[in-house]
């Protein structure tokens, strides 16, 4: 088991995986309220980058609507919750069940009609905008004014993870945990049956066809393993930030903020989603901190401005990166750092 | 070579690395605070599609500074953050500014933004006092270190009716149907439910026939305006933005349509550029809005400063309200005597500024942290400029009720 989910990392892989794992375990202990913040965001980046990935990166499928089903299991697990008094857990149930089955007709209707490609890019995109709409008129769903989590000052300070009110540090445990978990989850998906056949149906869909393989099958379970994932992602968003409006939850900019680390780090990759994810905001915060910097030493004046800065650095990197390092930084990484065996080694190795 | 650069590469990384984690932890001490300075901690959004007007509130705070050490109030000093127009980002930027060491928070202008900023201030114990935010549930959900001195939704609805009819008695003349024009987004639709839920309520001399909703991002507004025109309203009532605000208005005047008055409860139909481009045409327009009073002390004090240090722009609430934030803060740490969160909070929670310069009788916080006095204000383009015509206490001008016709203007 342990061989097939890791089985492609080199020694120093496992190392540098390891070291990771005991980094993100050990931060809450030394970190500062706001590193913890940033970290939390990341690591919630690169949940929802994995999910992305596994769309695109496995199956081929582009969606520039996935706030979808991230808005979906939001909705639901924060109703259920704020109206009900149900905890978390059944809003995943009922959040994730509905956002995989919206996910699955979504599918159904493309791939039945053979939408692929774009096309099927903008598909994501109506269902997406077409939600936002519903949800803005849908008053048990508070409509356009926003859902609201009760939030009393006892559960602020708890660790209370069935109803998932507490301290930022559960917070970030628990977005680590999903993190880590998708990142095993992908692992042993792609070295499955359906990974196989996912890759197969990227790579060649009339090859694979031609060979035997159900694509209408295989990639709407691309598409439900997917949504399945984005709203985990929804229910964790609601609980941490307590609020909800439609013209957020649903906008394209979330859906395009839940691509940004995979195309970074290397869509299609395993663990691009995580490096980009953990590339992009430090060093837009580590950009931000330089010139407040250099304007505090008065090696350039206070006329230029901070504000915004980070926006255009993300532009710019990610223009640099599909211009340079179009296949993203973590297949580079690996091959500059050794991390990950040749695919010659490692069929020898299985 | 190939070695020798590929190790050099990897320690790079690693001490790359390890420097931007050094970095990223060490908590950053740029302008660590006086003891005689109440360290406030500026959270706006600057950048991101609201950034003009975080940067607008920006000038509300920078003239806070001068006019407060005049008046004798403790000296302030900002740590800046940015929200960069999305409520995570301001979550973070809530801990990072205190982590810097602030003693008070204020901002962040957007409901969201704010809520999400609220969350951080409760869990550190750190008073946030609110410029903009209209959402009801801050100051609902039971915080205790949560200060707002801007009206909520509601509170908006309600005097947006009672100004009217102070404008309609006072006129002599009132319509008896009104037509409801209005961006279909989280803060035009929830304004325009208030204002339909409120109207039975609130014995005003019409009623709606009809509620219109658009896409604020459409280019093309005619169709909306046409649909307005053929229900023959005696008046209309506007909620929209800017961009849509010049759209609707300058489609009224190519459509001729010219009813007894128009009406708005949005941001949209008095900012400088409305006034700039559509000139004598956005004339006449009355916007029922939170404000200052131009008649109070402070309020020329602040109006005064702001001109000198901002002469080609026009006073709005995005000023004034982060002006008052500010007060509220330095009248605050005045009164405790210390920079303690715990004294600032017990001091925040017995405010009662009577010199402030928003509509109405001064500032004072129920238990839940709201200013329920705080009252808006209508104002009417007149020339370029937005003086005040209700309430009569803090009136600048007599209002021209009905509008006049698009081709009878000088």
């Amino acid at each position: 088991m342990i061989d097939r989910l890791f089985g492609d990392l080199t020694r120093a892989g496992l190392a540098a995986l390891a070291a990771f794992v005991l980094l993100l375990l050990v931060l809450p202990g030394f970190a500062t309220g706001y590193i913890l913040s940033v970290t939390t965001i990341i690591l919630y980046l690169a949940f929802v980058g994995q999910a992305w990935n596994l769309m695109l990166g496995f199956a081929g499928l582009l969606s520039i609507g996935h706030a979808l089903f991230m808005g979906i299991g939001a909705y639901a697990s924060a109703y259920l919750f704020a109206r009900h008094g149900l905890p978390p857990i059944v809003g995943l149930i009922v959040g994730g069940g509905l956002a995989v089955a919206v996910g699955a007709a979504i599918s159904a209707l493309a791939f039945r009609f053979a939408i692929g490609g774009v096309y099927f890019a903008l598909l994501t995109i109506a269902f997406a905008e077409f939600t936002r709409i519903m949800v803005d008129h849908a008053r048990f769903l508070g409509g356009t004014e926003g859902l609201f989590l009760p939030v009393s000052a006892e559960s602020r300070q708890g660790f209370d993870l069935f109803h998932l009110r507490g301290r930022p540090e559960m917070f970030y445990y628990v977005i680590m945990l999903l993190c880590l978990g998708a990142h095993a989850l992908c692992r042993w998906l792609l070295t499955s049956r359906a990974g196989y056949y996912w890759r197969a149906v990227r790579d060649n869909p009339q090859a694979a066809e031609a060979l035997g393989v159900n694509i209408f099958r295989y990639r709407m379970y691309a598409v439900m393993v997917s949504s399945g994932m984005a709203a985990t992602a929804g229910v964790f968003y609601a609980f941490f930030y307590n609020n909800l409006f439609p013209e957020q939850i649903f906008s394209v900019e979330r859906s395009i903020e839940m691509t940004l680390a995979p195309i970074v780090g290397g869509v299609g990759t395993l663990f691009g989603p995580i490096f980009g994810a953990f590339v992009l905001t430090p060093l837009g915060e580590v950009l931000t901190w330089a010139i407040e910097w250099l304007q505090h030493e008065e090696i350039i004046g206070k006329q230029v401005k901070v504000d915004g800065v980070k926006l255009l650095f993300w532009g710019i990197a990610v223009a640099a990166i599909v211009l340079l390092q179009p296949r993203g930084l973590w297949p580079w990484a690996c091959k500059r750092l050794g991390l990950i065996r040749a695919p010659e080694d490692r069929e020898e190795g299985r | 070579m190939e070695r020798l650069s590929s190790r050099t590469s990897r320690r790079s990384v690693l001490a790359g690395g390890a420097a931007a984690i050094a970095t990223s932890i060490a908590p950053f001490s740029i302008g660590r605070a006086q003891a005689s300075k109440l360290k406030v901690g500026v959270l706006l959004p600057r950048s991101g599609p609201q950034a003009q007007i975080g940067i607008d509130c920006q000038r509300g705070a920078d003239v806070a500074i001068n006019v407060l050490k005049a008046k004798g109030f403790p000296e302030l000093e900002f740590v800046l953050g940015d929200t960069e127009t999305n409520p995570q980002i301001a979550r973070a930027q809530a801990e990072k500014l205190i982590d810097q060491g602030i003693h008070v928070l204020t901002g962040c202008f957007d409901s969201g933004q704010t809520l999400a900023a609220a969350q951080v201030c409760e869990q550190k114990g750190i008073p946030l006092v609110v410029n903009i935010a209209a959402v009801p549930s801050l100051t609902d959900q039971g915080y205790k270190t949560v200060f707002r001195n801007f009206p909520t939704g509601p509170m908006i609805a309600t005097d947006a009716f009672q100004l009217q009819k102070e404008l309609y008695t006072a006129a002599g003349k009132a319509p008896k149907t009104v037509v409801m024009i209005h961006a279909n987004d989280t803060f035009g639709a929830s304004q325009a439910d208030a204002a339909f839920g409120l109207l039975p309520k609130m014995d005003m001399p019409y009623t709606f026939v009809e509620r219109i909703s658009y896409d604020p991002t459409a280019r093309d507004l005619s169709a909306e305006i046409r649909k307005g025109k053929g229900t023959n309203a005696d008046a209309v009532w506007f909620i929209s933005r800017l961009n849509d605000a010049m759209a609707l208005c300058r489609e009224m005047v190519k459509q001729r349509w010219e009813p007894m008055g128009i009406l708005s409860s949005g941001p949209g139909w008095y900012e400088g550029q409305f006034l700039q481009n559509l000139g004598k045409h956005g004339d006449d327009v009355v916007s029922f809005i939170p404000w200052y009073d131009p008649n109070k002390a402070m309020s020329k004090a602040m109006t005064a400063e702001f001109t000198k240090q901002f002469p080609n722009l026009q006073l709005n609430t995005n000023h004034a309200h982060t002006f008052e934030a500010l007060l509220i803060a330095s009248d605050a740490y005045k009164r405790a005597g210390a920079t303690d969160p715990a004294k600032l909070i017990e001091a925040l929670q017995k405010t009662d500024i009577k010199d402030n310069v928003t509509v109405g009788p001064g500032v004072k916080f129920n238990e839940k942290g709201q200013n329920t006095a705080t009252r808006c204000s209508a104002i009417q383009n007149r020339g370029g400029k937005t003086p005040t015509i209700f309430p009569a206490a803090a009136a600048e001008v007599k209002p021209t009720w009905p509008m006049r016709g698009w081709d009878k203007r000088a």
